[in-house]
């Protein structure tokens, strides 16, 4: 039988863990898969992400039910019960339908045994081959069998056999013999020649003479038909293509009826390429072409050996699939015309920002020194060129990553403070899109606090200098002259491309690829792909940043939780109920330690026996055991061994790499009878890494384990689970888009929802959109998806209402409602805030005053409407950022852009003759919208650029605009005269002042909701139980807006699909006779869990909302407040293990 | 210009002038009590006390230099949480800067209270206030006290100086009161000012119908020369506890005769726990406990966490000592705990820019979190 999931997450980056995530914590089963031999994606290789500069991608672990998943860094390792990650797996074949499909999983084996190895790292050592290393972005190499990520947990080297040397030296060093070529079963591997030909059958035998494998051969198709009818050990077919009696793809098709599970692989004569390539596609697994050297052949024999035999398919029954294969990056030598390289990709100085970004990293090649990899030249200038494979129609790519400008004003900013401001450093850009949520000002601080030189201009190629030391750029300033300078090294911004191999994935899964390569989505379903059931998340679909990839994410998840809701796929699934374990908080305390003592490193450094000695004197000590391999199946055994005999009440193991051993500890607690909470495992491999003082690991190594045996000696008796009732349903304010879809995607879940709208209609802002750039509908799908949410008997709409009083937390809330029917009570699980927001209005440049100007909205109205006549017009000027990113609002509204395009191409379309100017400041036209500003382009439309400090000055002639401008080329002023003046005015969001008060929530000093976080917690209050979506939270466009409103109500769905929630083990709580009633804790609390109650003269914890930080207990002067588990006295007694020495 | 009143002194007696000045505000119907130092007893050390009787404030005394015990506290309770009525407390700089740290973690409130600040010329610490006194009447003692001091003198009188504490205090001035009674450079035969700082202060001060005062100048200056000599002194001071407690082994034996009787604690005005962490079970350890610490060491000074207990005192409360000397007026084994606190406070209250008692508006250093702050101290582990 298949093993069941809720849903195939397809790529374990950082949208297919959000995805994984966000599934996981709603209560179903979901399968992780990547085909890289590591989780993390793109950000595995990252150390530092806007805006912080830091990482924090742990801000994604759950924050319920924080138990089942392991809270460690995220980059390292993801734990979660509900995820099954399944490395160097792809997916192959799909077939079912939405809440039944059935997919094929073929895993790669990395030919190590990942139960056996103990990551020693001897097997690299001796590997001879050096090939680019992909972690460090070719910067470094690495061996045939190496680590693929430095930091992973658990971190198991992996063999990669495409660059085996065949030396078998790994094998000879591994103290494990977790290497496995399957030597001992090549005698029964029995391989079928068919052939013709006397002289490949020669060849064969002799050629594969020690290799060992059992060679059959036949020289009709019959009989080789008869042979895999037979003789079932047959585990490969050679198959020929001149054979007499049957054509080559009769034995193909013959064999894998026969024979599924048998590889063919055909060899082909020079000439035939094409039947060859042709039998693949039928169902063979390569072909060869003749004629064979037994120099290429034996090793490729042999490797497709070790495939076949190490190699595995995984079949599973899933309900839903989510793709989040991500992107794939520019490669700067792929120029079209395929010799010329225009970026000098080969000198030591030109980087790509992978690459950048790994010289920056302390994992990295040079530690995190800013030097020139290849010569460790000191770096005095750095030039980012933008654009580097993006933005380019000759390069096929019309559309922009979207994340360039941000990660090369990041690297900017980070070389800066790498060298103290010492390096100059340059970003050559045509348009900085700083157009996400406060990118503008991190943009503008980058520029004026920390001296980040922008340069508009598009340079055309980077030469060498005549030394070939440093590099020369040449470049057009706006005032159209030449300027060369010469910069020490060149960072090259490359694009997004679709993932590698992106058109054959397609192919299997049976999806729709955009023009530009990505998989093609709805329109206001940007999660939703061509085939039912299959979701794309991240950047599968777009090229997008952490934030937006989160949010896509957060859709998807949607979406297939959706499906697996609607088809009920886990029905009968019962899941395992908690175990309970026996109270031992009144016994004194019994330690066993296991100490695994076959780490190589450890035995040469240490003394284990002295150690042991020290350990058994330690106070609740009672039994020390060293232990052989405790990573491994049978060391692991040993362990249970021992526990059963000492019956001890507190375990402690000290063996290498102690995340890997969570699950395991569960798992050893349930056997053993013992609350996995009073074990522990603690790392003793790392102190003997470096050379030391003599004595100096085995005093780190006793101090580290002793510390841990006082904290275990501390651990609270875990008190049976609180479970907090939730009322499920959900509050949702603001009936505009954003509202409205998350109205939908909760009640289609099964969940109320009460709807509020204070206006008299539902629809928002997006009413006032005729036309799309893409030639969607958008009238159409918004009266559609209100007809639709007035309808739906699960949502309750309350128009012309407001929400007054809202108090509660997480899972149950009691809010109050006026609505023109009078003041209601209602009481829901969360809350979810779509305020929206509206056009901002300025009377400036004669808008209001003359008929002649009008915003963007009001132009696309006219036009769709008819009352302006393209055909009778003369000339019309547009001007974008009209009031934005100047002194009082510094941010882009997003929409603008796309807006002007959107009219400009209307007006073409309809008079192509019609003059149009555009002044803008940069064109916000992120993703595949850039086709439609070429297009704007093409068709004529005149865009001018002006500076803040030169804006075009509109004055009035007859009533006609005439518009004053700075020719940046002619340096003087011009003036135009057109009929119309159509002026972006930008987003503003709603007026919200009177619910910050209602939902104790934030907004950012634009007006926007303020996030938890902007980039992992994108639609998450900080305050649980509560979310954010739409326009109210930043600018966006509408399909934007509805992954942003799904991944809103998936958040919610994972509190309202828990029917109780259990209490945390770790939450804070208050000893209120020790309390003075300072409210330290409640201002220090970040996650506002905290209240005074006056009357009863308490400090009250809500602990749906603690987190359990501990930031209440630092600040509380005599621990009247107290964290669970982290009492004065045990940590006093672990600090104080620690400052022993050994007795 | 905020109003400035002259209380007339009459007989050269100013203590009776402040009574008379305080029963007229007791007088005031907005006012239902007064907190200020009384000899209650004959000799003994005039005590702070809650006056509801206007007849009673006869034995009032708040010129007296005694200082057994700091006010702030004793406030602390009368408006900690729903105090209904309005009373005055006169008090000293320290006292009026304790009770601003008290409010500010939530032990008190200025709604109900109007403060009357006296300049102070510093007071005796408790055993010598008796030395001081010997045979005379308080009240005169008070007035030959007055009559010597002045101007940065630090008189020996019958053999005993003011409180170490007092001789290095720079804030001799009474600030953040509604009213502030300016003795220093004070004609104290003649009369004495009488300021509003806030507008509760002048409403009760012009309800009084107290002559104008014109000028002020001789307290500015009175001030300045007595802060000038009191800064030489508290630099010396804390040039010679630093040398004197460096090190861990040095601070041990400066603390020596610590009994742990945490009278320090109990004296402390901004010391604000219900129950100090060191008398709960936290320091109950366990006698295996003791003997492996023994065992390590070879000996084991009990009781332990003598040390320890100062240096959470000092971590908690550091940025809030106001100086007021009373730790070391507490301590039954003469250490000299004010020095040592003021001397940590000294680097603390830098390192934050903080000075307590300054202003309401300045939240306690440690109650607020600033990603980017003490960059040299925490890169290294970001």
């Amino acid at each position: 039988m298949r093993k069941q999931y809720g849903a195939l997450v397809v790529g374990a980056g950082i949208g297919g863990i959000r995805a994984a995530l966000d599934l996981a914590v709603t209560g179903h089963k979901v399968a992780l898969i990547d085909k890289r031999p590591n989780h993390g994606g793109i950000l595995s290789q990252l150390d530092y992400q806007f805006p912080s500069d830091h990482c924090g991608m742990c801000k994604m672990l759950p924050l319920m039910a924080r138990d089942s998943a392991s809270q460690y860094c995220l980059r390292k390792g993801l734990f979660h019960d509900n995820i099954d990650i399944m490395l160097s797996t792809e997916l192959t074949e799909i077939d079912g339908e939405p809440g039944k499909f059935l997919v094929s999983l073929s895993r790669k084996s990395t030919l190590i045994d990942p139960t056996k190895c103990v990551s020693c790292g001897k097997c690299s050592e001796v590997c001879p081959v050096k090939v680019p290393s992909e972690f460090d972005a070719g910067l470094s190499e690495r061996s045939a069998v190496y680590l693929p990520v430095p930091h992973a947990i658990p971190n198991h080297y992996v063999l990669d056999l495409d660059n085996c040397l065949r030396c078998w030296k790994c094998y000879e060093a591994c103290p494990t013999g977790a290497i496995d070529f399957k030597f001992d079963e090549r005698k029964d591997f029995h391989i079928l020649i068919v052939n013709s030909d006397a002289e490949v059958a020669d060849f064969m035998k002799e050629s594969l003479r020690e290799q060992n494998f059992t060679l059959h051969f036949s020289e009709t198709g019959h009989e080789a038909v008869e042979m895999l009818t037979s003789d079932n050990r047959i585990g490969l077919v050679l198959l020929g293509m001149n054979l007499e009696d049957m054509d080559a793809d009769r034995v193909l098709t013959r064999s894998l009826e026969l024979r599924a599970d048998v590889p063919v692989v055909v060899m082909a004569t020079a000439g035939q390429e094409e039947q060859g390539a042709d039998l693949v596609m039928q169902g063979a697994r390569e072909y060869l072409t003749k004629s064979l050297a037994s120099k290429t052949f034996v090793p490729w024999l042999d490797k497709l050996y070790m495939r076949i035999m190490s190699d595995s398919t995984e079949k599973l029954e899933v309900g839903a699939v989510i793709l989040a294969g991500g992107f794939e990056c520019y490669d700067p030598k792929m120029h079209p015309a395929g010799s010329e390289d225009v970026w000098s990709y080969d000198h030591p100085g030109v980087l790509t920002a992978v690459e950048f970004e790994r010289l920056m990293s302390g994992t990295g090649p040079t530690g995190g020194q800013l030097l020139r990899p290849g010569d460790n030249k000191p770096v005095k200038n750095i030039a980012w060129i933008q654009c580097v494979g993006s933005r380019d129609v000759r390069k096929g790519a019309d559309y922009c990553s979207g994340i360039c400008c941000m990660f090369s004003i990041k690297e900017s900013v980070l070389a800066k403070k790498a060298t103290n401001g010492a390096v100059e450093a340059t970003i050559f850009y045509m348009d900085m899109r700083t157009s996400g949520k406060d990118y503008q000002q991190y943009r503008d601080r980058a520029e004026n606090e920390k001296g980040v030189r922008f340069v508009r201009s598009r340079p055309h190629s980077i030469m060498p200098t005549d030394d070939g030391q440093a590099l020369k750029i040449e470049y057009m300033t706006e005032q159209g002259h030449l300027v060369t300078e010469v910069y020490d090294m060149v960072v090259l911004a490359v694009g997004a491309r679709p993932p590698s191999g992106m058109k054959q994935f397609a192919v299997t899964l049976g999806l729709d690829v955009n023009e530009w390569g990505f998989a093609e989505t709805k329109p206001y379903a940007p999660e939703r792909t061509s085939r039912v059931g299959v979701f794309a998340a991240g950047a599968f679909g777009e090229p997008k940043d952490i934030s937006e990839s989160v949010i896509q994410a957060g859709a998807a998840a949607q979406a297939a939780s959706r499906i697996i809701k609607v088809y009920n796929v886990l029905a009968g699934i019962e899941s395992e109920p908690e175990p309970e374990y026996p109270d031992v908080s009144r016994d004194p305390a019994r330690t066993f330690i296991a100490v695994c003592a076959s780490c190589p490193t450890l035995g040469q450094s240490i003394d284990m026996e002295a150690l042991s000695d020290h350990l058994a004197k330690v106070h609740s000590v009672h039994k020390v055991v060293p232990i052989g391999r405790a990573c491994t199946a049978e060391g692991w055994a040993e362990i249970g061994k021992g526990i059963d005999e000492f019956k001890p009440n507190r375990v402690l193991i000290g063996a290498c790499m102690p995340y890997a051993y969570i699950p395991r500890l569960k798992e050893l607690g349930r056997t053993i009878g013992l609350n996995p909470a009073l074990m522990d495992v603690v790392d003793i491999y790392t102190p003997t890494f470096k050379p030391q003082t003599e004595g100096k690991a085995e005093k780190e190594i006793y101090v580290s384990l002793s510390m841990a045996v006082a904290g275990l000696q501390g651990v609270d008796p875990v008190s049976a689970p609180v479970m907090v009732d939730i009322t499920r349903s959900a509050l949702v304010v603001g009936g505009g888009l954003a509202g409205m879809t998350a109205a939908m995607s909760i009640a289609d879940y099964g969940y109320g929802v009460c709807l509020v709208e204070s206006e008299e209609e539902l629809g928002g802002l997006a009413m006032r959109l005729h036309t799309q750039l893409d030639g969607s509908d958008p009238r159409k799908f918004m009266e559609e998806l209100i007809g639709q949410v007035q309808r739906h008997p699960n949502i309750k709409v309350l128009t012309d209402s407001r929400v007054v009083l809202s108090r509660g937390s997480a899972g149950h809330f009691r809010s109050a409602i006026a609505s023109p029917q009078g003041v209601f009570p209602l009481e829901h699980g969360v809350s979810i805030l779509a305020t929206g927001g509206h056009e901002a209005k300025v009377y400036e440049s004669g808008l209001c005053v003359h008929k002649s100007v009008m915003t963007h909205l009001a132009f696309e109205e006219q036009l769709a409407t008819g009352v302006i006549d393209a055909g009778a017009l003369s000339g019309v000027a547009m001007i974008q950022c009209w009031r934005s990113p100047g002194d009082d609002r510094k941010y882009c509204s997003r929409v603008c852009c796309p807006e002007m395009l959107k009219n400009v191409l209307t007006l073409k379309e309809r008079n192509p003759n019609l003059p149009i100017y555009v002044f803008y400041r940069d064109i916000m036209a992120q993703g595949f919208l850039e086709t439609y500003y070429t297009r704007a382009r093409k068709a004529g439309a005149i865009f001018i650029r002006y500076d803040t400090d030169n804006k075009p000055t509109v004055a009035f002639e007859d009533g006609k605009p005439v518009i004053t401008f700075f020719d940046h080329i002619l340096r003087s002023k011009v003036q135009i005269h057109t009929d119309l003046l159509s002026l972006s005015s930008g987003l503003e969001p709603n007026d919200v002042e009177d619910l910050l008060e209602v939902f104790d929530v934030e907004i950012n000093k634009n007006g926007f909701y303020k996030e938890a976080d902007f980039k992992w917690r994108p639609v998450d209050f900080l305050k649980q139980g509560i979310y954010m979506c739409g326009i109210a939270h930043a600018p966006r466009r509408m399909g934007e807006t509805v992954a942003s409103a799904k991944a809103a109500a998936q958040r919610a769905l994972r509190i309202l699909n828990a029917e109780k929630i259990p209490k945390e083990t770790v939450v804070a709580s208050v000893r209120h006779s020790l309390c003075s009633l300072c409210q330290a804790c409640v201002a220090a609390c970040p996650y506002g869990a905290r209240v005074v109650d006056m009357e009863a003269g308490k400090i009250l914890v809500d602990e749906m909302l603690c987190q359990g930080c501990g930031a209440c207990a630092a600040v509380c002067p005599n621990s009247a407040t107290v964290l669970k588990g982290f009492h004065d006295g045990p940590m006093m007694s672990v600090i104080d293990a620690a400052l022993e020495e050994p007795a | 210009m905020a109003t400035t009143v002259k209380i007339q002194v009459e007989e050269n007696n100013p203590v009776l002038a402040l009574q008379g000045f305080l029963r007229g505000l007791l007088n005031n119907e907005s006012l239902s009590g007064i907190l200020v130092p009384v000899h209650l007893f004959g000799k003994g050390i005039p005590m702070p006390t809650l006056v509801t009787n206007p007849d009673q404030l006869s034995g009032a005394d708040p010129l007296a230099p005694a200082f057994p015990m700091n006010s702030a506290k004793l406030l602390s309770r009368l408006t900690r949480g729903q105090s209904t009525e309005r009373i005055a407390a006169v008090m000293r700089p320290c006292e009026i800067r304790a009770f601003v740290e008290l409010v500010k973690l939530n032990q008190g409130s200025f709604d109900k209270v109007i403060i009357v600040g006296v300049d102070c010329m510093g007071a005796y610490d408790n055993v010598s206030y008796k030395k001081f006194l010997g045979d005379s009447d308080p009240q005169e003692a008070t007035l030959n006290f007055h009559g010597q001091v002045g101007d940065g003198n630090n008189p020996s009188i019958n053999g005993v100086e003011i409180a170490s504490a007092c001789q290095c205090c720079e804030h001799p001035d009474a600030r953040k009161a509604d009213i502030i009674v300016g003795i220093a450079g004070a004609n104290l035969h003649e009369c004495i000012p009488a300021m509003a700082s806030s507008a509760r202060g002048e409403a009760l001060l012009s309800a009084l119908g107290l002559p104008d005062m014109e000028s002020t100048n001789g307290r500015e200056k009175a001030l300045e020369s007595l802060i000038e000599t009191r800064i030489v002194t508290r630099d010396a001071m804390l040039e010679r506890t630093k040398a004197a407690t460096g090190t861990l082994k040095d601070l041990s034996e400066y603390l020596s005769s610590c009994v742990n009787c945490y009278n320090c604690r109990v004296a402390c005005p901004v010391c604000y726990c219900k129950a100090c962490v060191f008398n709960t079970d936290v320091f109950e350890h366990k006698p295996w406990q003791y003997m492996e610490w023994a065992k390590h060491k070879g000996s084991l000074k009990m009781p332990t966490d003598t040390v320890f207990y100062h240096l959470t005192r000092m971590a908690h409360m550091s940025t809030a000592c106001v100086g007021c000397g009373q730790c070391s007026n507490a301590c039954p084994n003469d250490i000299p705990v004010m020095e040592l606190f003021r001397t940590v406070a000294e680097r603390t209250q830098e390192s934050f820019n903080y000075e307590p008692g300054r202003s309401l508006d300045e939240p306690p250093p440690l109650s607020v979190f600033k990603e980017d702050e003490f960059q040299e101290t925490v890169s290294h582990i970001a």
